[in-house]
């Protein structure tokens, strides 16, 4: 079909089309697209600005991302690594089950799309693992190891300060370092996995709806499409994500 | 053309196409893949030795990542998202604002946020918190095994977060 279509401004403007060549649903998921990012550069700003005001004591990512499935030993970013590849993948196998779509290829947008979920559900396991391994924290604990939170407790029995070795990681204190690098970690990457889990809950509905023949009957795959948008959005996210958090 | 049985609109930019346009599609996505694909392997592969050489915290390290960043994140609306193909009006109308919001978010971080990492006075850190970081970087511990700080204040508990 026309792309970069010319449209006569006359009709354009005079009424009972939606604008810009896209239908109205479309349009809609692009502006609340929009706002949502804007939500995330928010949370990212304050990220950005709290990290560098503690700069001098903030952790190294690479120290603490270490874990990897069934290994033992301590690589770093791997994990992370792999995270980001099965995301950009879903996001691949997303926009294929589209292109299937748009050739009425039914049983090309139920495999495609049965990758989508899988990739994304695998990314959602995978986040809550991470998780747990940030909960949980090393056996070293801090303050040794990762140049971390050193806890000062009173000791009312000795009138000091105890420096206390802390494991693992809450809102309040974590071994990695000062308090709000856990609570960036798990609002950044709680509230982007939420997202990634709900993009996952609605393209299972779609999925189902072309399983069973819905957007045959209608004659178009545009919801693939509008949930598709949603779903490269949750992607690109997670770009900003890692390299803001992770990488720099 | 396929007959729609609903109000979809038969000017839809991204209407059905055939089998034909369908390969070209295809191949310019995963050409997008393995380019997003590179990007993130190399970044990897930075990311990992940048400590080792002594490349953390550079400002190029931070402008290499941010760009290809940056870079990826157009791949993805511009082909995946399929802004690239719209009416250029739609697509300014979008991309505008984030061009606009990015350029702004990098200049907050970078005057306010160095800014406020480098004044000691108004950030109330703990104290001892302080000693005990610099302490650890000039790489000898102040305590002993039941880390006692042995330059621990005695006065009363002072008021900290």
């Amino acid at each position: 079909m026309a792309h970069s279509v010319e449209i006569d401004s006359k009709e354009a403007w005079g009424g009972g089309r939606s604008p810009f060549n896209l239908s109205y649903g479309k349009i809609f998921m692009w502006f609340f697209l929009v706002s949502d990012a804007l939500t995330f550069g928010g949370l990212l700003i304050s990220y950005g600005f709290i990290r560098h005001k503690y700069a001098e004591v903030w952790p190294k990512a690479e120290n603490v991302f270490t874990h990897f499935p069934f290994v033992e030993q301590h690589i770093p970013l791997a994990y992370v690594g792999l995270m980001t590849f099965i995301l950009i993948m879903s996001s691949v196998t997303m926009v294929l089950a589209v292109e299937a779509g748009h050739r009425m290829d039914k049983k090309g947008v139920i495999t495609w799309m049965f990758w989508t979920i899988v990739g994304g559900a695998a990314f959602v396991g995978s986040q809550a693992w991470e998780w747990y391994h940030f909960i949980i924290g090393t056996h070293e604990g801090g303050p040794t190891g990762i140049g971390g939170a050193l806890r000062n407790v009173w000791d009312p029995a000795t009138s000091t300060y105890v420096q206390q070795v802390w494991h693992g990681a809450n809102m309040t204190v974590n071994e990695y370092g000062v308090p709000q690098f856990a609570n960036y970690f798990f609002f950044i990457t709680g509230f982007h996995g939420t997202h990634v889990f709900s993009g996952v809950v609605l393209n299972t509905i779609i999925f189902l709806n072309v399983i069973k023949g819905t957007y045959e009957r209608r004659g178009h795959y545009e919801m693939v499409e509008k949930v598709g948008l949603y779903w490269h959005f949750v992607d690109l996210v997670w770009v900003f994500v890692f390299t803001f958090f992770y990488l720099l | 053309m396929s007959e729609f049985h609903d109000h979809y609109p038969n000017y839809e930019v991204m209407a059905n196409h055939g089998e034909e346009e369908g390969k070209k599609n295809r191949s310019v996505l995963w050409k997008v893949f393995w380019v997003m694909l590179a990007i993130t392997v190399f970044e990897l592969i930075v990311g990992f030795l940048a400590p080792g050489k002594g490349w953390s915290g550079t400002w190029w390290l931070k402008t290499l990542f941010i760009g290809l960043t940056i870079a990826k994140a157009a791949a993805i609306v511009l082909w995946f998202m399929h802004l690239k193909h719209e009416v250029k009006f739609f697509k300014w109308a979008i991309l505008a604002p984030y061009i606009v919001f990015m350029f702004y978010t990098i200049f907050v971080i970078l005057t306010e946020g160095i800014y406020s990492g480098k004044s000691e006075h108004f950030t109330r850190v703990d104290p001892i918190f302080v000693k005990q970081q610099a302490d650890l970087k000039s790489g000898h511990h102040g305590g002993d095994a039941a880390g006692h700080d042995k330059g621990a204040s005695h006065d009363a508990a002072p008021d900290h977060h």
